[in-house]
């Protein structure tokens, strides 16, 4: 019974949404608060509807409830617990559940937050948003109900696929989809706004914690992703330039060039129209991305299980939304009013070639990823389009992009100098050559455009300091007042220097890795030692260990430095008894930023295995950057200014300017 | 210079950097894209050694051999023709005789034979790389049914 | 009904709140402009900060602030405008009764079509507490309770032969072993791990299995089952005289009705003796047996025994059905020949007899899911 109740609110939550795509609208047409004042309670319904939704399928899970088909395609009585959770979202129908409950968690944030909004921006804000449920709603029902039923029910799952069994299954999805879908808000207010045809700086100001969260959230999915992937899949790869990679990166470009656009327009009220048009982007990327990774036209190591049904079902969702929301845009842009002008060199400057280059950047990763599909479809030649093709054009690209990231918050806005800007970055500068050459020298050998990556990394890093050093003005003032006007400067402030630390912190991570870790392939039997980044292993042997729901054999490895020894660690190959299915779990060792990751392969006659040995250099800067990157957005998105714009007409108190006064 | 020069100086450079992607897309594209082929075509079409392309297939049944270090070579086919490979390194979890296989690399000038340095077989067992599922359907050896079956 | 009186409840539930709000919140929109003055507001705000720190300079500021304060005087003559218009009403009684007709309309109808109502929730552990006697949750009990006391013999030997018709081999084979190991062999668990090895190797009496028959044969004289499997690895070693003695002595000491004396005759025709006629026996089927032993005789032949075999179980069925095991054997007969479709007719059939609501019903079901045949309109 909690089953059926549970598909029936996903039912029911299908009707409220298509309710709310419709009445409010009206409502704003016609500025009739009532039908206006449907939305947000609307939307908060339909969330609670899906929440029991999502919960019954939860519960189906943890119970074992093998009368339904999904889990007993994807669940096994005897797996852990967690598992049995996370494996809710480890497949097509349930993720697609996750991705809605996602959706409508926004569209009610709007609704609870949204109060300083104009009533028919909000109402249109919700609408649009329930356009969007209506639709994946439809989809979820129509060709990947998560709640068909089995009768009679099998006594035993088939098991979750066992490299879903893990942690990074709990935590990447719905990260990743906080970030994706949450870009569906910025859509639905850049379409509203355009059904309104009113946007101006409030509006950017309104959207910016939006694209915000979902930036932040969505930056923490891909790292999360990417780290999952690289300790998991046992390659010791950790990007791939996969379509389902890209598909998730393409919304961060994006999202991150409308992060930079949408300032300009808050400022200056210039760059409206593109702003808009970033916003549709951003998320039509994110449709395109749940259509590749959900249809199976491009072959990827990550997809889900496919379904050609499916993918033009999402097709049209697709074709729907984008098209729809270009043709509105290309109907109402023309009537929008030119911003404020500004020089070349100023804040807005570096802010558009910010864009410029994040737009390119996005292109040619979407060409990369698209162009197999079209020239398939047009001359039936099937391509892939590798790795180095994304690495020259999307890394020659970054160059200036880094380069000038430490320029922009420097100069001022409307008319920069230029030079004023290069002479507080010049420290910044010299400690980066210094840092840059000093580290190459440590790391020894490795050609010279490592030294030129590792100068743009440090260059950002302490490029992003130099702007907090010289707005607190340490370098004229006492150190004790300084410090004072460093911590009373706005939070958003803080937000941008963690921000573009952490692209510096990353890029170094990537640089070393790609330029200095070492690889090596070899035999070995018990009590041979191999050597690695300064380290040598030493192979212990092998042992058979048994699982709840696995059976492995671990091979355990010494690791020693100048005779010392400093860890061990256990490598081991697992086989899934439901499925008989293999995995590989590599054992990690961490030394400071660096790790030690060793592999097993097959056994060898005679005793003895073959071992892959990776020594990773700083490999977790690349995600430690992330986490600073998303550490910055969220002291942005804590900035009091975000929630101004409370209109005082209210007689109940907003907390919003109760907050400012504690601040 | 006037307003008006200086914003076409803007677009012009705005321009210039996107028309140097542009060229820099194509220049890639040109270097490093992969053609996919099936030991069929390779029977028809000849590829100079060196080129770098993908081979799909399945492996062939009885031919993975373990040699010298950790160099494998095996067989892929796809029914009617056959190509060996050899790897160096270790192979996918899910790397099984008769199973669905893609393989990247070129042949090699000397030995005729085909150097793999990349072998991709999928995390979900009952997963079939799309090409190599197309190229054997055309061929007959892949039903419906099985497919369907992964569902 | 207590299911639909609860969906009942959730929507009435969703219309009145959509009602209530609809009929309370009546009055005309106001000036929604407020949030945009209260945003350039705080930008002024903001800009007198910027400069109190000296973040940026007076004249930079100045600038700043007259373009606020343009933006400001737009909105607030947009505000006047908008003040203006008086919100039209009316409509709203027709908007409320389609509202209320949709919710339920759009939810039964689409819950309907896609829902499941009649079947409750099943709970793996309240259905492993009262499992009636649904094969594949007994079985599952039973592993449950073997995953927790591996070393109870007793339930090995019983699962070892539900194992092997259901033609999981290698688990039969562990749980004949373990069985053996833990409760001592016996003639029954001998030929049972013999004959799974010999399915497992498609009907070649392999050392194994010859070690296990003899070891029953020993324990069990007069054992014509394992009588059989040694004499038909004697035949397939090539050692054809002492086979064609090994089966001649089978038929002397069976009753000549036994089942398996016709097969028993084919192999000493074909190791080069002389059958003796015998009476035809009751059509049973084929039992494992006869399907072990049919692999190694010339592929015609052996696909038409069993083929034989198996009519005459279709024709003993269809004048009476109501024999659940016959219809099990039946359809995985078919489908162990690899006839799927006649699998999938024998099926349906079957369901005729046994409604797939019934525990004999799914029993049927679950064994077509087992061997992968599709049984149309039962499964949801």
């Amino acid at each position: 019974m909690i089953i059926e109740i549970g598909h029936y609110t996903l039912v029911l939550a299908l009707a409220t949404s298509l309710i709310l795509s419709i009445v409010p609208l009206i409502g704003a047409r016609r500025n009739d608060m009532a039908m206006m004042a449907l939305a947000p309670v609307g939307a908060i319904m339909t969330f609670l509807l899906v929440l029991i939704s999502f919960a019954a399928l939860t519960w189906a899970y943890v119970v074992s409830d093998f009368s339904l088909k999904n889990v007993w395609e994807n669940s096994h009585s005897m797996m852990p617990l967690i598992y049995k959770y996370s494996g809710v979202w480890g497949n097509h129908e349930g993720s697609m559940l996750l991705w809605l409950l996602i959706l409508v968690f926004f569209s009610a944030l709007v609704a609870v937050f949204g109060r300083n909004l104009p009533d028919s921006l909000r109402a249109n804000v919700i609408v649009v948003q329930s356009w969007i449920t209506t639709a994946f709603t439809l989809f979820i029902l129509l060709t990947s109900n998560p709640f068909a039923r089995l009768s009679p029910a099998p006594a035993e799952g088939q098991d979750l696929n066992p490299v879903l069994q893990d942690l990074g299954l709990a935590v990447h999805p719905p990260l990743l989809y906080l970030g994706y879908v949450g870009f569906s808000v910025c859509f639905s207010f850049a379409v509203a706004a355009l059904i309104d045809g009113r946007i101006d700086a409030a509006w950017a100001r309104w959207v910016r914690p939006w694209t915000l969260a979902a930036w932040t959230f969505l930056t923490a999915g891909i790292a999360m992703g990417s780290y999952w992937a690289y300790y998991e899949l046992g390659w010791g790869g950790w990007w791939f330039w996969d379509p389902v990679e890209n598909a998730s990166f393409m919304p961060w470009l994006a999202g991150t060039a409308l992060l930079h656009s949408a300032l300009v327009m808050e400022k200056r009220e210039a760059l409206k129209i593109w702003t808009v048009l970033l916003a549709i982007m951003t998320f039509s990327l994110s449709l395109l991305g749940t259509f590749l990774v959900r249809s199976g036209v491009l072959t990827s190591v990550h997809a889900f299980a496919t379904d050609p049904t499916r993918g033009i079902f999402i097709l049209v969702i697709l074709m729907l939304f984008v098209g729809g929301a270009f043709a509105l845009f290309a109907w109402r842009a023309p009537m929008l009013k030119a911003g404020g002008l500004f020089a070349p060199i100023s804040r807005e400057g570096a802010l558009v070639l910010n864009n410029l280059i994040l737009t390119v950047a996005t292109a040619t990763v979407l060409i990369g990823t698209l162009y197999p599909l079209v020239l398939e479809t047009l001359t039936g030649e099937k391509i892939s389009v590798g790795a180095p093709f994304f690495d020259m054009t999307f890394g020659l690209l970054m160059i200036p992009l880094l380069f000038a990231v430490p320029f922009g918050p420097m100069l001022a806005w409307k008319r920069g100098d230029l030079l004023g800007a290069m002479q507080r970055l010049y420290v910044a500068a010299g400690l980066a050559l210094v840092a840059g050459f000093g580290l190459y020298y440590i790391q020894n050998g490795g050609p010279v455009m490592a030294a030129f990556g590792l100068i743009i990394g440090f260059w950002a890093m302490f490029g992003a300091l130099a702007d907090l050093w010289h707005r607190a003005n340490f370098s004229k003032l006492p150190f004790n007042v300084a410090w004072r006007r460093l911590v009373g400067l706005p939070r958003s402030t803080f937000g941008t220097a963690f921000a573009h630390f952490g692209i510096g912190v990353t890029v170094l991570g990537v640089v070393m890795v790609t330029t200095f870790e070492t690889e090596s392939v070899i035999e070995m039997k018990q009590g041979m030692t191999a050597e690695a980044g300064g380290y040598s292993l030493v192979f212990d042997g092998m042992r058979e260990s048994i699982g709840p729901n696995f059976t492995e054999e671990q091979g355990h490895f010494t690791i020693s430095k100048g005779g010392v020894a400093v860890a061990d660690t256990w490598s081991s190959k697992r086989i899934y008894t439901a499925r008989g299915m293999p995995t590989t779990e590599a054992g990690i060792v961490t030394f400071g930023f660096s790790q030690l990751y060793v592999s097993l392969g097959d056994p060898i006659a005679g005793g003895g295995m073959v071992v892959r040995i990776w020594w990773k250099p700083f490999i977790l800067c690349i995600w430690g950057g992330c986490v600073i990157m998303m550490i910055g957005g969220f002291i942005s998105l804590s900035d009091r200014r975000l929630r101004v714009g409370a209109p005082t007409r209210k007689a109940k108190p907003a907390k919003a300017p109760k907050l400012e006064a504690a601040e | 210079m006037t307003r008006k020069q200086k914003r076409l100086a803007i677009i012009a450079g705005g321009m210039s950097f996107i028309l140097a992607a542009v060229l820099l897309v194509m220049f890639a594209l040109s270097q490093s894209v992969a053609y996919f082929f099936m030991p069929s075509d390779l029977a028809k079409t000849e590829v100079s050694p060196g080129t770098r392309i993908r081979l799909g297939g399945l492996v062939a049944e009885g031919s993975v051999k373990r040699g010298e270090g950790s160099t494998v070579t095996f067989s892929v086919t796809d029914g009617s023709e056959t190509v060996p490979v050899s790897y160096t390194g270790i192979l996918p979890d899910l790397f099984r005789e008769g199973q669905g296989v893609v393989t990247e690399g070129a042949f090699d000038a000397a030995t005729r034979g085909f150097v793999a340095d990349t072998v991709l077989a999928k995390h979900d067992e009952n997963y079939m790389p799309k090409e190599v599922a197309d190229g054997l359907k055309e061929k007959g050896m892949w039903q419906h049914g099985e497919e369907a079956a992964t569902q | 009904m207590f299911l639909w009186i609860i969906l009942a409840i959730l929507t009435a539930a969703v219309a009145a709140v959509f009602l209530v709000t609809l009929a309370r919140g009546s009055r005309p929109a106001v000036d929604d402009r407020a949030g945009e003055i209260a945003v350039y507001r705080d930008q002024l705000t903001e800009l007198e900060r910027d400069r109190g720190l000296g973040l940026i300079s007076a004249q930079d500021a100045e600038y700043a602030k007259a373009e606020i304060g343009r933006r400001l005087i737009a909105v607030a003559g947009d505000a006047d405008k908008d003040a203006d218009c008086p919100a039209p009403r009316g409509g709203l009684t027709a908007t409320g009764a389609v509202m209320t007709a949709l919710v339920p309309a759009v939810g039964l109808s689409l819950y309907l079509l896609l829902g499941s109502p009649q079947l409750p929730d099943q709970p793996l552990e309240a259905r492993l507490a009262n499992p009636g006697n649904n094969m594949a949750l007994l079985v599952a009990k039973a592993e449950r309770h073997l995953a927790e006391n591996p070393k109870d013999g007793a339930g090995w030997d019983l699962l070892a032969p539900i194992y092997f018709r259901s033609m999981r081999l290698a688990d039969a084979e562990l749980a004949y072993r373990n069985a053996i190991r833990f409760l001592g062999p016996s003639p029954e668990r001998l030929s049972g791990l013999g004959e799974t090895l010999v399915a497992g190797t498609d009907g070649i009496v392999t050392e194994d299995a010859r070690l296990a028959f003899e070891e029953s044969v020993r324990l069990e004289p007069g054992n014509p089952r394992a009588r059989f499997y040694v004499a038909l690895g004697l035949e397939q070693s090539g050692r054809r005289d002492e086979a064609r003695a090994a089966f001649e002595a089978i038929a002397k000491d069976s009753p000549s009705d036994a089942p398996w004396m016709e097969l028993v005759q084919q192999h000493i025709a074909s190791t080069g003796g002389t059958p003796q006629a015998t009476t035809n026996a009751a059509p049973g089927g084929p039992t494992s047996d006869d399907m072990a032993a049919a692999e190694d005789m010339p592929e015609g032949d052996r696909q038409d025994m069993i083929r034989g075999m198996v009519e005459s179980l279709a024709a003993r069925l269809e004048g009476d059905p109501n024999n659940l095991e016959g219809w099990l054997r039946l359809v995985r007969s078919y489908s162990v020949l690899g006839d799927k479709e006649k699998a999938a007719e024998a099926l349906k059939t079957g369901l005729k007899t046994f409604p797939a609501e019934g525990d004999e019903g799914r029993q049927l079901i679950a064994l077509a899911r087992e061997i992968g045949i599709a049984a149309e309109g039962v499964t949801q």
